[in-house]
């Protein structure tokens, strides 16, 4: 059957309520997304004042060479990649677990309270949080330690010991970003079906069969966007995390160092604009890349469950 | 249905999540847009040249950025200090003070991204030679030096415009006050006689009183080291391995290069590896070893001073007049506690401060430089606004005690805790309070000042830039530890330090600084 052809602008109007409530959106990215990445130029720029970012002069691959010139370079691009990784899967599994505990769990008291529980961290900050684990395990008077001596055992000399550090992140980060997953995964279980629910049941699944058999397959969709959402970020690390866990600890450096604390501490005293965006724009194509990929390799497996 | 159902749940999905990344965003690219801002053209650095007397016909809004926190009682003060500026100079000033806590951080964005002000607060040790080279800073020529600011002109000595030079341009006035930046150690003298330990003057002494104060005084911590925030060498290091061996670090808070005082060739080396610190090394790592200081030394972030003043540490390193003030604030909130103050290297030689200490500058784009330029040298030079600025309202904040003392006001609290340092001078009034003995020793030092030849070279970093950097990293990671005592093999720590370093650049580093030493010296030859 022929289509009709309509144009350009009767389309605009026949849409004109969505596009209306779109527009917020794009203004957003515009302003903040699209227009900085201009900014993109500094990165091959000696940057000065009286240059500013346009009229700067050009000094080529310059500024990449503090970062690759370090020797550090792939040391903290393998831990970027490698904490973000453990992030997903470990954050991902857990929340789904808790999504599914909550959602089999009667009671609806109970459901809101522990929800409003687990989601509290989400709101602590990583500042209070830094604090909190010093508070919790600093040789002298931290908790554990202060336990472990209660109890006639050794304490641990954690914030000198790098090998503790990675099981320490993966772990907080994983207490703080629970509520927020659990919630989205909570939503995604709710509205599957009801109906097949009945009819396994009716069949004499029982609550495990219908667990892997229902729910589970049911949130893959969910959990493919958000893996892949995340994966664009696997070059950036969160750097409010590592910094404020962390801090100029450079014992602590060979396991915990991430691209952003790394720039950050090489660059905080002398400022050169052009080196960070360097490193920045090293940050994004990497991450550029690595989300094309998981996007083709979920488009190859199943087409209608890829991003784009 | 179920189909329309699954698709809401994946956007919601999608958009909470897009709503973490967003917010994320957010803060992430805070940095660049202000960066964005700074494209308009900067070049308009408008000196006039017209001859005769200031013309002050038309009425100016001053603004002027300072470092630390907004005092109390700023509005009073500032308020009494624009009436006297109307009638005398015809403007007014607005001041924005960046908080200690962050300042570090504020301070360059506010030239990145050119914001509209005309004074800034600026020292050596506060992104002086790095604002003046990126091309923060005005150029102050002699003419409109002399022409706008006569009384500064005529007090300050040339020595000080010429310590201020950065490339052979002026960009700062610098404050008029001799100043010794030597490092003292501000002790428990109570403790000290408690333990009946002999007097403090060397770094042997010293370790013995800071190893018998861990050792005996269970719930105290004997040395209160400085919070990591990314320095390099800490006030300790100063005393104990510059002061001690007759060294000065050209920049201490990014290389570790150093020369000996007394070396007129101005031989450049690497600190790291002289026998020195291997010594200072085995000297630090008896005091970890002894709990001298907290094994969570580099994570701590408390402020050391308060730490003391609550009874928790025992001991810590800094300026002569910060312990000078600590001490008098001490015998005023608890004088059952007894502090000393001491000198661990009494017979080495002692710097003078340069004058670029402290100063102010003018920012490259500011509209109105002769009047910023006449309120600089109010501020330096005229007794009334010097008085007001720097001590507040006589009777409120301080009050008078001759012409060159004070003493604390009833509200003194109110005005106190920023950079008014940067117009020090010779008007300067001392505090009645403050205590004799660091004043003694102060006077002692002055008489015993060295003057060398390099003591105002400064070190462009432009053409290492990339190994400057990474440089600081490895002195964060490898040195720093290591100095703490955190490391138990001394030999290979050091090995290590030595071995990155040379990874990250500094042979060429060192090559570029000698060359720039020699060409200083070479010109200061003719």
């Amino acid at each position: 059957m022929k289509q009709k052809q309509y144009g350009f602008w009767h389309k605009v109007k026949k849409n004109r309520t969505l596009l209306l409530m779109l527009t917020p959106a794009v203004l957003f990215f515009l302003v903040f997304a699209y227009v900085p990445m201009a900014g993109i130029v500094l990165a091959f720029k000696q940057y000065n004042y009286s240059g500013g970012i346009l009229h700067s002069p050009w000094n080529g691959l310059d500024n990449f060479r503090f970062f690759f010139g370090s020797g550090d370079a792939w040391r903290v691009t393998r831990n970027t990649a490698l904490y973000n990784i453990a992030f997903i899967i470990v954050n991902n599994v857990l929340q789904i677990f808790a999504g599914i505990l909550l959602f089999e769990v009667a009671g609806k008291w109970f459901r809101k309270i522990t929800q409003t529980i687990l989601f509290l961290p989400y709101f602590i900050s990583w500042v209070v949080v830094g604090a909190i684990a010093y508070n919790l395990f600093n040789f002298d008077v931290g908790t554990l330690n202060v336990l472990l001596k209660g109890l006639g055992m050794q304490p641990i000399d954690i914030y000198n010991t790098a090998s503790y550090w990675p099981f320490i992140l993966v772990l907080v980060s994983a207490w703080k970003a629970l509520g927020y997953g659990t919630i989205m995964y909570l939503a995604a279980i709710t509205s599957i079906d009801t109906e097949m629910y009945e009819a396994a049941e009716i069949d004499g699944a029982n609550i495990f069969q219908r667990i892997m058999k229902i729910t589970v397959p049911n949130l893959i969709p969910t959990v493919i966007i958000l893996v892949l959402l995340a994966i664009g970020n696997i070059f950036r690390g969160d750097f409010g995390m590592f910094y404020n866990m962390v801090g100029n600890n450079g014992l602590l450096f060979s396991n915990t160092d991430v691209i952003d604390t790394f720039v950050f501490r090489s660059l905080t005293t002398s400022n050169e604009i052009g080196m960070s965006a360097a490193a920045g724009f090293y940050q994004s194509l990497l991450g550029f890349a690595t989300i094309m990929l998981a996007n083709y390799a979920v488009r190859k497996y199943d087409k209608d469950r890829a991003l784009f | 249905m179920m189909n329309k159902k699954k698709k809401l749940t994946v956007t919601l999905a999608t958009m909470m999540t897009l709503g973490t990344i967003l917010s994320a965003c957010g803060g992430g690219n805070n940095a660049a847009n202000t960066g964005a801002e700074a494209t308009n053209g900067t070049n308009a650095a408008n000196t006039a040249t017209d001859s005769g007397a200031p013309d002050t016909s038309k009425e100016v809004k001053l603004k002027m950025i300072l470092v630390g926190g907004q005092p109390g009682d700023y509005d009073k003060v500032f308020g009494e200090l624009n009436t006297k500026l109307k009638e005398k100079i015809n403007a007014t000033v607005e001041t924005e003070f960046l908080d200690w806590s962050d300042w570090t951080q504020k301070y360059p964005l506010k030239f990145a991204a050119n914001e509209d002000f005309d004074l800034v607060y600026t020292a050596n040790w506060a992104f002086y030679n790095d604002q003046a080279l990126k091309g923060g800073f005005m150029e102050l020529t002699e003419d409109m030096l002399s022409k706008y600011m006569p009384q500064t002109w005529a007090a300050m000595p040339k020595v000080n415009w010429e310590q201020a030079k950065v490339d052979g341009k002026i960009f700062m006035v610098p404050n008029n006050n001799v100043e010794v930046t030597d490092k003292v150690v501000l002790y428990r003298e109570d403790l000290r006689k408690k333990y009946n330990l002999p007097e403090i003057n060397s770094p042997e002494t010293y370790a013995n009183y800071l190893k018998t104060v861990a050792k005996d005084e269970q719930a105290v911590t004997a040395f209160g080291a400085k919070p990591a925030d990314g320095w390099k060498f800490h006030e300790l290091d100063q005393i104990l391995l510059e002061q001690n061996n007759n060294f000065n670090l050209v920049d201490a808070n990014l290389l570790p290069l150093a020369y000996k005082l007394d070396d007129a060739t101005g031989q450049i080396f690497n600190i790291y590896d002289t026998p020195e610190f291997t010594s200072l090394l085995e000297y630090y790592k008896d005091l970890a070893d002894n709990g001298a200081w907290s094994k969570n030394v580099v994570s701590n972030k408390n402020d050391v001073w308060q730490d003391i003043k609550a009874g928790k540490v025992s001991s810590y390193a800094h300026n002569l007049g910060t312990v000078g003030a600590n001490l008098s604030e001490m015998r005023r909130d608890k004088p059952d506690v007894e502090l000393g103050i001491a000198d661990l290297t009494p017979d080495k030689k002692k710097i003078a401060a340069i004058a670029t200490q402290n100063g102010m500058s003018i920012h490259a784009t500011s509209k109105n430089p002769e009047r910023a330029l006449m309120l600089i040298d109010l501020l330096q030079n005229d007794k009334e606004i010097h008085d007001l600025t720097m001590y507040g309202i006589a009777g409120t904040h301080y009050n008078p005690e001759g012409d060159d003392k004070f003493s604390a006001g009833p509200a003194a609290g109110n005005y106190t805790g920023f950079s008014n340092w940067g117009w020090n001078s010779p008007l300067n009034r001392q505090d009645a309070a403050y205590p004799k003995e660091a004043d003694d020793m102060f006077n002692a030092w002055q008489a015993n000042v060295y003057h060398f030849p390099l003591e105002t070279f400064v070190f462009d970093t432009a053409k290492v830039k990339n190994e400057v950097a990474n440089i600081g990293n490895v002195m964060l990671r490898y040195a720093i530890p290591l100095e703490y005592g955190l490391i138990d093999d001394l030999a290979k720590g050091q090995a290590d330090l030595i071995k990155q370093l040379k990874s990250a650049g500094i042979d060429k580093v060192q090559a570029e600084m000698q060359a720039q030493v020699d060409a200083f010296l070479a010109a200061q030859a003719k």
